[in-house]
């Protein structure tokens, strides 16, 4: 997913803006799959399906309905954080004490989505905008779509970041991503902080889903890599850590980059499989590794 | 002080070996003399707050409690003794709203399978459990903060007066749970309960595995919170921490209650002396 243009001779600084614009949506590809880990403790294999659904009621709106590339991705962030909170109530709450049911009822949910996609929009990926233009910065040309992804993904991490750390409601939510009955004997409610992340992790999705797309193009499989690279920043994070995986996906980010700018443009996704392999034989709790919930 | 507990293994060794005619013989014995002296309004003449009747608890075929009656009143101090596997966590936990169960068990008048552990929370019934259930990679104050995330209470005014009665928890304000002693998380694992300021105080354990040093500091805390007037309902298999600061004790093995008393009453009783006291 590294931009293309990024040629073998870029400068130092092209790379490290590169390195800046993918990782930061990297981390906010993930956000949503650490958050549902950690605190539900379940593996949500459906986060690739939000991803593709972001982008394609963002192309809806915005391209087909013709509100333009805003709407489509404010509708994006709508959409999938009900459709994910309407899916944990309905589905995911009544199955997430066992986790393997779990498991297969996401997977079954991803191909579903995907098919559904495909019967629907065709195999064609769908062309998606947002900003036309470019700007340099510090020798590198860079896009106002990648620009304003960049900034709108660094927005969203810092303000998650700032309420898990320091509001009361998400000290709630990471106490009981620590201990659900720690959170009980206290007075957290499990389900209700559960629909919290699962809404929150499914609109972050929705918005990572347009930010690929204008990038790629939105097609009914462009779900799969980004589930990939999620298990790979979040294991290389530390399950369930918020920083560990802004951190996973800056190493992955900057592994990417690297490999394009000089291994091999044609490596850049086994990369991310390369990180999850070493990280789980060299050091499998992760770079910031935390005890997983103790249920 | 001297909290051993020279009983237990002898009485366990007995329940092991599958012998329990004595604690049969015993149960019949003593709950047909002494079931005034387990009541809340015999003892402290006011309507109880937990007021337990006829409970019963299964774990699949297993059975783990088997018609408890016990009542708590306001301001009461009451221990449940026994050893391992008699139901002493079972009962703290279905009392907290955390087990399905079978009879009566109300606290403040309001059965409390009606009510989620959260509703319980907010209404002052908090637990500290035996494995203290803390958050390991949360800082001592955010521990306690969360502490009062249900009660209606000044948060600054609880922490000074938990920082009071712990003062080890006031040195580690900003240290992780996880990294602390197994004393210091009992400290803080009862500091987070009574955060919540709670009107009963269920209390898991809070001796087990700890140093006779720390057992002390514990003990002291444990004697402020009751000159405070927090109702306090104890599970203890230490019998020696448990008569001395409970005003009633009851004493549950394999699921039945099969003693209920004073401590003095307890202390002078042949079995309980043999079987806990170390003869």
């Amino acid at each position: 997913m590294v931009d293309p243009t990024v040629s073998l001779q870029a400068a130092p600084s092209t790379v490290l803006v590169q390195i800046l614009i993918l990782s930061s949506l990297y981390a906010l590809v993930a956000l949503g799959f650490t958050l549902i880990f950690g605190v539900g403790g379940v593996l949500n294999l459906a986060h690739g399906a939000n991803i593709t659904i972001g982008a394609f009621v963002a192309y809806v709106v915005g391209v087909q309905q013709g509100l333009g590339g805003f709407a489509g991705l404010a509708a994006a962030f709508v959409v999938t954080g009900i459709l994910s909170g309407v899916y944990y109530l309905g589905l995911i709450k009544r199955i997430q004490d066992e986790p393997i049911m779990v498991m297969i009822i996401t997977l079954v949910t991803a191909v579903a989505v995907e098919e559904a996609i495909r019967f629907v929009y065709g195999s064609q990926p769908k062309v998606l905008g947002l900003l036309s233009g470019r700007i340099n910065l510090a020798g590198s040309t860079v896009t106002y779509t990648q620009l304003f992804a960049f900034a709108l993904s660094a927005l969203l991490i810092g303000a998650l970041f700032v309420f898990v750390n320091y509001s009361r409601h998400g000290k709630a939510l990471m106490a009981t991503s620590m201990s659900h009955k720690g959170a009980a004997l206290v007075g957290i409610e499990a389900d209700r902080i559960n629909l919290v992340v699962w809404v929150a992790a499914g609109a972050l999705a929705g918005v990572a889903g347009v930010f690929l797309a204008t990038r790629q193009g939105a097609s009914w499989a462009m779900g799969r890599t980004p589930l990939v690279l999620s298990f790979s920043i979040v294991v290389l994070g530390g399950i369930g850590s918020i920083r560990g995986s802004v951190l996973g996906a800056f190493v992955v980010g900057t592994l990417e980059v690297l490999t394009v700018q000089y291994v091999d443009s044609s490596l850049t996704g086994l990369t991310p499989l390369l990180v999850l392999v070493v990280v789980l034989l060299l050091r499998p709790e992760g770079l910031f590794g935390r005890e997983l919930v103790e249920a | 002080m001297d909290w051993s507990i020279p009983g237990m293994v002898a009485l366990a060794s007995a329940s092991d070996a599958g012998d329990d005619s004595d604690a049969t013989d015993t149960s019949d014995e003593t709950d047909g003399t002494d079931e005034s002296a387990g009541t809340a309004t015999g003892a402290a003449g006011g309507t109880p707050l937990l007021d337990v009747a006829d409970c019963a608890v299964s774990y699949g075929k297993v059975s783990a409690l088997r018609g408890v009656d016990l009542t708590v009143g306001e301001g009461e101090f009451v221990a449940v003794i026994g050893p391992n596997g008699a139901g002493k966590s079972t009962l703290c936990n279905t009392v907290s709203g955390f087990r399905d169960y079978t009879g009566s068990v109300r606290y403040h008048g309001a059965e409390v399978s009606d009510q989620s552990p959260r509703d319980l929370v907010q209404q002052g019934l908090v637990h500290c459990t035996e494995s203290r259930d803390l958050f390991g990679y949360m800082s001592v104050e955010d521990n306690l903060t969360l502490g009062a995330y249900r009660a209606n209470t000044n948060v600054d005014e609880r922490l000074a007066f938990v920082y009071d009665l712990f003062p080890a928890l006031a040195e580690r304000t900003g240290q992780l749970a996880r990294t602390m002693s197994g004393g210091e998380q009992q400290m803080l694992a009862i500091g987070r309960a009574l955060m919540g300021d709670p009107d009963l105080l269920v209390l898991d354990e809070p001796t087990l595995g700890l140093a006779p040093v720390i057992l002390d500091d514990i003990s002291e805390g444990i004697e402020q919170i009751q000159a405070n007037g927090v109702t306090i309902l104890l599970a203890e298999q230490n019998v020696t921490f448990a008569l001395r600061h409970a005003d009633r004790i009851v004493l549950l093995e394999n699921g039945d209650v099969v003693r209920r008393g004073s401590p003095e009453e307890l202390r002078e009783d042949d079995y309980i002396h043999e079987s806990y006291l170390g003869g």
